[in-house]
């Protein structure tokens, strides 16, 4: 083991064509240590394992790179040995049909070890195809040769972004054998979307989230290793939001018509005026983000809404057609909202199953009362397994991480697919890992459903995509 | 002054009105609130279930209004501030009453004479009076006239828990009754239905009774296992404890969160639970003391129930609220001066099982007077299902208020009727279980057995869970918890 890393990263802001930054990179990769690298698509770890094979340009920062060697196998670099091979074609000045390099040659080229990178054209398949012109191969194929070529050349480092992706099964499977032999001498980094795929041998992870390298976290850590595969999973871009429950539709509401019309609203204590002279009109489909300082009145403006402030009936208030203090009741008003907030999370202090925490939300009730039906049954099962909890369905509620219970509540909120969802502060109180889980579960949200959303933050600088409206409280509406 | 409306009913008549409980069916309640949809619902004090029942009432779709005694509207009480801040429209008795269809008598049992007297003359004709407590018509015999509804709702729980479980979409277990001399129109039943879904009681179970069975019931239980027996046991088992050299702050957390977590296990699946989450010999060294409990208690359980059924107890504490109160403030006093009450709980860590394990005679004590509450109840002709909600089922929640601030707590959230009875039985408990206090030791209470060998004896052991699981409260528990855990949380 050596003294220094391989890999030392400080501070490194690494610009790709303009395209792409990853940005304060602090990284150190050691002689024992192989990494794999994951993250949403578009989140940037391809360009961070490519920073480390030598790509991009470096704008401020210091980096350390040991290897001289370093193979590297991704399709930019598999596009650009391609597009090379096309370019010789277009400067043949000879009147004949070129062929292009034999896969022979192109594996030639950098090979130390012939009799590895027989073994391996064998096990890939490739050994009828070595007379075949490189740039005539399939995608698959190509990206054989391309680990054909990283691997027989004697690398110092590993880097392989998405090695598995395009290889039929047996392939894998021989790469993956392949793999655990070099991963005895040759550092690996892997750059890949599912961690539950990882090899064996990897000893560390990391997280990229909008070009920055924002966990790094030891496979040893199982606890940390659990929330980066949910993350990982919720980020994913295959996730749909599950359909209503066909037999208990909500009631039409009057198209056209506001969801919620405050007139002069005010909430008082005695002498206090938390706010008042307020109108607000939510109309469908405006997706409102609600800020201002602590102390101004965003949880209680909330409350008279979802009916829990008691001054909701002193208050001009129209809340899906209904007059509130015209003998509507409670029920009627909250089957229209789904709502999540710290306070809610605080008294959801009943010990049931993850499965009815969600069905709850079909009967806003806190804990389950009602016999529910097979169908919201498999909802929430739907649900759990867009949370990547699947296997925790008879799990307690109690039991989960607070990051956990955050995103089961949203869960619950959404089930009925509420025309009003109201997220009051949702990331509060949450680490990175699982404020991502919260953003990346309410773009799932906001992106596959009618529903209307209502985002409260004390921080106006905490914006989720979509919120195209924008109420601030604070002491302007406080009058004197 | 008062005339004891029990007293006045011939034997046939006492029987057949305390023999009233029937558990009924969420489908007896299909009609939800429209019996009192639209008509006008003035609430008379705003206290703790004042204010709460008229919050889930509200919620519910109905009209809610607060009147209050002119003083405390004048001098903006506290009643006044809870009605007012809440929203609600605050008026004297003379402006509110008089249009009112249901008028709520929301007051502590000491008001209601006046507070009856003053609103009655006010209502209109027809109009509907209803109670939470039935201690003004049965123990002080007030006649309400002739042309007015008197029903009862009372929810089993404290006013804060009332709402919180009205919120969570549930409710909390339910009395309700029709006093039979006033019901006019014969809507006397589908007014207390209305008005128990409007609180959220339905959900949650109701029970339909009469006002002589919830009394009598009522001020048994609240006497005896409920608060009594809760305080006697913390007085003793701390004297005791400290008396034998355990550190003061690990007794005094032991019973302030011992009472909580053993009757959490009573609350889940009756004495049967309770008793095993013992270890074996402890289970058997419980049962034992709770037989021995049971002998030297029963005369007096028997003696709080026999004068509650004759009027004595009412008449004794009427006697004391002419007396402004002067034996109850000082009993209050004297509770607070206890070493138990003046000794904060230990930083100490005491996991679950430590509760049971250090506690087996406070374990020994609730299932003392559990069963004999509930023996002595039915004894006196009180329906089983009754006696089990008085009893057993009330023990957790009273058990909660002394987690919370200890005896005080517990004190000042039940009624001063509970809490003149809780002294009464104390006082007369604490001397009675002096001989046997002398017998016990650390390993029943604070420090747990210390045993080689945990073995027992098989037939013993089975002669004894035979016992415990036979006991009658024991089969209407499982019984109405079924029903329950029917409505409740399916998990």
């Amino acid at each position: 083991m050596s003294d220094s890393p391989l890999v030392q990263l400080s501070d490194l802001t690494v610009d790709f064509d303009g395209r792409f930054t990853c940005r304060e990179v602090n990284w150190a990769i050691e002689s024992d240590q192989h990494w794999l690298i994951c993250g949403a698509n578009g989140s940037g770890k391809s360009a961070m394992a490519a920073i480390i094979a030598g790509f991009g340009h470096v704008e401020s920062g210091a980096m350390d790179i040991v290897p001289e060697r370093v193979g590297l196998v991704s399709f930019e670099a598999q596009a650009e040995l391609i597009e090379a091979e096309r370019r010789k074609d277009d400067a043949d000045i000879l009147d004949v049909i070129s062929e292009g390099t034999p896969v022979s040659e192109i594996i030639a080229a950098t090979c130390v070890d012939p009799e590895l990178a027989d073994r391996l054209t064998f096990e890939f398949g490739l050994d009828g195809l070595l007379d075949r012109a490189f740039r005539k191969l399939s995608t698959g194929e190509s990206r054989k040769v391309m680990l054909i070529r990283a691997l027989t050349s004697d690398p110092q480092l590993l880097v392989l972004d998405e090695p598995f992706a395009g290889l039929d099964s047996r392939s894998s499977a021989a790469l993956g054998r392949h793999l655990v032999d070099v991963a005895e001498t040759v550092p690996i980094v892997i750059v890949l979307n599912r961690v539950d795929q990882r090899p064996d041998f990897i000893t560390h992870v990391g997280l990229v989230v909008d070009g920055r390298l924002s966990e790094q976290i030891e496979v040893t850590d199982t606890a940390a290793l659990g929330e980066v595969m949910q993350l990982v999973h919720l980020q994913a871009s295959d996730l749909d939001v599950p359909p209503p429950d066909p037999d208990s539709k909500l009631p039409d509401l009057v198209p056209g018509e506001p969801l919620v019309r405050l007139t002069s609203a005010a909430i008082r204590y005695g002498e206090t005026v938390i706010f008042e002279d307020l109108n607000w009109t939510i109309s469908p489909g405006e997706h409102w983000q609600v800020s201002g300082p602590n102390g101004s009145g965003k949880t209680a403006l909330l409350s008279l809404i979802t009916g829990d402030h008691p001054q909701c009936y002193v208050n001009d208030l129209v809340v899906f057609g209904f007059q509130r203090g015209s003998g509507e009741s409670i029920w009627q008003i909250k089957q229209f909202i789904g709502y999540v907030s710290t306070a809610l999370q605080w008294e959801y202090t009943v010990g049931i199953s993850l499965r009815n925490v969600i069905i709850s939300g079909f009967y806003d009730s806190i804990g389950l009362y009602n016999k529910y039906t097979d169908r919201q049954r498999e909802i929430a099962h739907e649900w759990l397994a867009v949370l990547g909890m699947q296997d925790r369905a008879d799990q307690r509620f109690g039991e989960q991480s607070y990051g956990d219970q955050r995103l089961l509540l949203i869960a619950r909120a959404m089930v009925k697919h509420p025309p009003l969802l109201i997220l009051d502060e949702p990331c509060l109180g949450l680490d990175e890992v699982n404020r991502q889980k919260v953003l990346a579960l309410v773009e799932i949200i906001c992106g596959g459903s009618e529903t209307t959303v209502l985002y409260v933050s004390h921080d106006t600088a905490d914006r989720i995509r979509g919120m195209d409206h924008n109420l601030m409280l604070g002491d302007s509406l406080r009058s004197a | 002054m008062s005339n004891n409306y029990f007293n006045t009913l011939a034997l046939r008549e006492q029987l057949e009105q305390l023999g009233q409980c029937r558990f009924m069916h969420l489908d007896e309640f299909d009609d939800g609130v429209a019996a009192l949809k639209g008509k006008k619902l003035v609430v008379i004090g705003c206290g703790a279930q004042g204010l709460n029942q008229g919050l889930n009432l509200r919620d519910s779709g109905l009209d809610v209004s607060y009147t209050l005694r002119d003083a405390a509207i004048a001098e903006q009480r506290q009643s006044w501030k809870n009605a007012t801040e809440n929203g609600f429209t605050v008026g004297t008795y003379d402006e509110l009453i008089p249009s009112a269809d249901v008028v709520l008598n929301l007051t502590p049992d000491k008001q209601h004479t006046s507070v009856v007297n003053a609103v009655m003359p006010l209502m209109k004709k027809g109009a509907c009076l209803a109670y939470s407590h039935g201690f003004n018509i049965v123990e002080e015999g007030m006649k309400i006239r002739d042309d007015i509804t008197v029903i009862m709702v009372a929810p089993k729980c404290p006013g804060s828990e009332v709402r919180a479980e009205y919120v969570r979409g549930f409710g909390v277990p339910t009395l309700i009754a029709v006093h039979a001399d006033n019901d006019p129109q014969g809507d006397g039943l589908a007014l207390a239905k209305a008005y128990a879904v409007g609180t959220g009681g339905h959900k949650a179970g109701v029970l339909m009774s009469s006002f002589v069975a919830e009394v009598k019931s009522d001020l048994m239980g609240e006497q005896t296992i409920l608060c009594g027996m809760l305080q006697t046991g913390s007085l003793l088992c701390f004297d005791k404890m400290v008396a034998e050299g355990i550190d003061p702050g690990y007794a005094s957390k032991l019973i302030q969160f011992g009472w909580e977590t053993v009757t959490e296990a009573l609350k889940y699946g009756g004495v049967t639970n309770m008793m095993d989450r013992l270890s074996n010999p402890a289970k058997l060294k419980a049962f034992d003391l709770a037989e021995e409990l049971k002998v030297i208690m029963r005369p007096l359980y028997n003696k709080h129930q026999d004068d509650i059924m004759t009027g004595t107890f009412s008449q004794t504490m009427m006697a004391d609220w002419a007396n402004d109160d002067q034996e109850l403030l000082g009993w209050r006093a004297d509770t607070a001066e206890t070493a138990f009450e003046k000794t904060p709980a230990g930083d100490v860590e005491i996991s679950e099982q430590e509760y049971f394990d250090n506690g087996i005679l406070m374990v020994a004590m609730v299932k003392a007077g559990v069963e004999l509450a509930f023996e002595t109840m039915t004894a006196a002709g009180i329906i089983a299902d009754s006696a089990y909600y008085e009893s057993l089922h009330e023990t957790p929640l009273i058990a909660n208020t002394i987690a919370r601030k200890k005896l005080f707590e517990m004190n000042s959230t039940i009624s001063d009727t509970a809490e003149y009875g809780c002294y009464l039985y104390n006082h007369a408990c604490v001397p009675l279980l002096a001989d046997f206090m002398t017998r016990i030791n650390t390993d029943v209470i604070g420090a747990g057995l210390d045993l080689e060998d945990h073995g027992v004896d098989n037939v013993r052991l089975i002669e004894v869970n035979e016992a415990i699981r036979s006991h009658p409260v024991e089969a209407i528990g499982a019984e109405l918890r079924g029903y329950m855990s029917d409505m409740k949380k399916i998990v």
